[in-house]
């Protein structure tokens, strides 16, 4: 071991599946962009730079974290470590873990064969897993251009794999006016999802989102092979905890974007909707982890311009009428 | 402007799922047609060998039905649609995740569709979801406006019928093997044989050419009436009648077949609260030799010689199987009480009839559909299951008085285990 040499980030978790839980929200690009920093880490999802889903892990996530940045030259803010790595591949990783312990098992059970006859469906009182002492993932960063290295311990097997890191790409985050926002809705992360699983069946490419101040309130409509299909919030105002409006808002995205984000709208418990002036759609997504602690999902999206030529215009007629 | 307003309520909902998924069974679109006083969805399948159509009570399945005669309809709306739009626009929507969970769940409290046509106004079919909790979906969907095509059943000609509890006909139906196409209906005496088979072969390669060929015989006791003509060999695609009763076992109540004659329709036909459903579907086959011999029963136990017997008691299965609404202990009454071999029937080796049957006895517990073991003769099962034609011939037919030797009464000594033992 290097003891001398302090690696620049090093993080241990004894149960990682929050952060397989949460990363896999947004496993719909190849890279992701990591950034690490005093507070957690941030990984970040990017597509064609129209949608963007960011996972912050927040430092009490983990059982112990430590970062050790080179102090910039000019004293105040370090350079934080940023490099991309294949998103894929680090939640294949994380699912490892766990794994041991059930091979270990079926070992026992060939070895016990009353074990294996007869009490294998129940849950064993002497798992780890009941235990509680689940082994340990540990983050490993040495220093810059290092691999990814994340090291898995449990029951005396340590599987380490190391991630090849890529020169960060540095991608803008979609440009977002928190001070000018249209409108900002607060909801059941759950009723999201129903809306959304209730327009899929219509096969749809485009997705509109559209507030008023008045009733509907909130509609998510499209048209697609088979027919059109929207949902509102007429009679439902009470879903909505938070609503605040300031003009009618009407965007479209498309939709395979949105649904990208399905899979944080399933585990999280809250979402936030924010429209600002420029048509830039925020989701955000607040997802309460084992422990009692909550994380943060936040997806922007870019809508479709709005030029409308002749076709188009149909189908929007029929969506609104 | 509506045509057609309607509400449907949660289980009406259901109800129309369960109609159009066996619908979507038998072709893509639904015709659906309406009137006045009548709601009908109906299709035939793209080779016009089978019809569904489910009508609909207005008065009693909906929850408000308004009919709006304008232009071209005045008499009656008709028009078909892509069913697969329709199913999934009322699907369940109670995933298994937040099953459990009411407060997760999306219940829909009622849906109110609206059939909009007419000039200057798109044709659509919208419907309008709303659930419990507040959510509201509007569906829109498009519908060509085309003419129904009804089939036309002669029940004059239906000189034979059957009605028997669509719950123990899906029991039989249960037993068919996925591999089958056809499945073929003959009455013997007092059993009525329903046997699944399929033409084409599996694969050159392989030692059994054409899959399982199963045969169940039926007392005609199962059935709640019968009227038939003897070795009358009707053979319908067996794909068409699980469709049917699948939807008729949800239902829950008797189902009806009407036929005549080999190469002419046969009507299936069954009635629920506020819906009857009616099928017709092609046959094929074969008539027996003698069209003046009938199998017949009026009702459940009357009119028959023996009927002082209760149904169950008899020795029932001969040949293959038992009727699968029999509970083993029924069954294991009727192993004690199996007669000895008739000696005219089974002349040759009685010795190897006798080990199976024991053998049989002895795992009645795993096998409860094939209860009696009593295998016929080697070179007749083999000829069954690999010739055709004169196999689905019943038999046995020459010795009815074997057959009164097995109508044995339940024997009412205690112990039917001892009875077995001494029985053989």
């Amino acid at each position: 071991m290097a003891t001398e040499v302090k690696p620049l980030f090093r993080a241990v978790s004894t149960s990682p599946r929050p952060l397989y839980q949460l990363l896999r929200c947004i496993d719909f690009a190849q890279r992701v962009h990591v950034q690490i920093t005093e507070d957690g880490i941030r990984f970040a999802a990017d597509n064609s730079r129209v949608m963007q889903g960011v996972a912050f892990l927040d430092k009490a996530l983990f059982s112990a974290y430590t970062v050790n940045f080179p102090p910039s030259e000019d004293g105040e803010t370090p350079d934080y470590p940023n490099f991309q790595i294949p998103l894929s591949t680090f939640l294949e990783v994380l699912q490892i873990f766990g794994s041991v312990d059930v091979a270990a098992r079926a070992q026992k059970a060939d070895q016990d064969p009353y074990r294996s006859n007869i009490r294998n469906y129940r849950p064993n009182a002497f798992s780890n897993h009941t235990l509680g002492i689940a082994g340990t993932c540990t983050l490993l960063y040495a220093e810059e251009g290092d691999p990814f290295k994340i090291i898995l311990e449990e029951s005396g097997t340590k599987t380490t794999a190391g991630l090849t890191t890529y020169l960060p790409e540095m991608p803008e985050d979609i440009p977002f006016d928190r001070n000018d926002l249209t409108f900002k809705i607060i909801m059941s992360s759950r009723t999201l999802f129903d809306c959304i699983a209730e327009i899929i069946p219509a096969g749809p490419v485009k997705l509109t989102i559209t507030a008023t101040k008045t009733s509907p309130f909130l509609t998510l409509s499209c048209a697609g092979d088979i027919g059109s299909s929207s949902v509102d919030f007429a009679r439902g105002k009470d879903l909505l905890e938070t609503f605040s409006i300031n003009d009618r808002w009407s965007q479209a995205y498309k939709f395979d974007f949105i649904r990208h984000a399905s899979e944080a709208m399933r585990i999280a418990s809250k979402v936030s909707l924010r429209g600002d002036s420029q048509g830039v759609l925020s989701l955000q997504f607040m997802v309460d982890v084992e422990g009692g602690k909550r994380s943060f999902l936040d997806f922007r999206f870019v809508p479709f311009a709005t030029h409308d030529d002749g076709d188009e215009d149909d189908v929007e007629a029929e969506e609104y009428d | 402007m509506a045509i057609l307003t309607f509400t449907l309520s949660e289980e009406g909902v259901t109800a129309f799922r369960d109609a159009l998924n066996c619908l979507s069974k038998f072709s893509e679109d639904v015709s659906i047609e309406a009137r006045k006083d009548s709601f009908f969805l109906s299709t035939m399948n793209t080779s016009k060998s089978a019809y569904a159509s489910f009508r609909f009570a207005t008065n009693r399945f909906f929850g408000r039905y308004q009919y709006q005669a304008t232009g071209q309809f005045q008499d009656k709306f008709y028009c078909s649609m892509y069913i697969r739009g329709l199913i999934s626009l009322f699907r369940s929507r109670s995933g298994v995740e937040s099953r459990g969970d009411v407060d997760k769940q999306t219940i829909i409290d009622r849906c109110d569709i609206a059939i909009e046509d007419g000039e200057g106004v798109k044709s659509r079919f919208i419907a309008r979801i709303i659930f419990r909790n507040g959510l509201t979906a509007t569906h829109r969907l498009p519908f060509e406006v085309s003419m129904p095509v009804h089939a036309k059943f002669n029940r004059q000609e239906a000189l034979y019928h059957w009605s028997i509890s669509s719950r123990t006909l899906k029991q039989l139906v249960d037993h068919f093997g996925p591999g089958t196409e056809y499945l073929e209906v003959n009455t013997d005496g007092d059993h009525v044989n329903f046997t699944c088979f399929s033409e084409k072969t599996i694969s050159d390669d392989a030692v059994l050419k054409k899959p399982l060929h199963t045969s169940i015989s039926v007392e005609t006791d199962e059935f709640d009436d019968i009227d038939v003509e003897d070795k009358l060999q009707i053979v319908v695609s067996i794909k068409d009648i699980r469709a049917i009763t699948q939807h008729a076992a949800i239902t829950g109540n008797a189902i009806a077949a009407r036929y005549s004659l080999p190469a002419r329709p046969m009507q299936l036909s069954y009635a629920s609260d506020a819906i009857s459903c009616e099928f017709l579907i092609m046959t094929v086959g074969e008539r027996g030799g003698n069209p003046a011999q009938r199998t017949k029963k009026a009702r459940k136990g009357a009119s028959s010689s023996n009927n002082h017997i209760p149904p169950h008691l008899e020795a029932t299965s001969r040949r293959t199987s038992a009727a699968p609404s029999q509970t083993s202990a029924e069954i294991q009454r009727q192993q004690s009480e199996m007669p000895p071999p008739a000696s005219s029937r089974q002349p040759s080796n009685p010795t190897p009839r006798l080990s199976a049957a024991k053998a049989s006895a002895s795992r009645i517990g795993a096998f409860d559909f094939r209860p009696s073991q009593r295998p016929p003769p080697p070179t007749l099962r083999s000829e069954s299951l690999f010739v055709d034609d004169e196999a689905w011939e019943p038999v046995r037919d020459e010795d009815e008085d074997g057959d009164e030797n097995a109508r044995l009464e339940w024997d009412h000594s205690a112990d039917p285990v001892s009875d077995l033992v001494n029985c053989w």
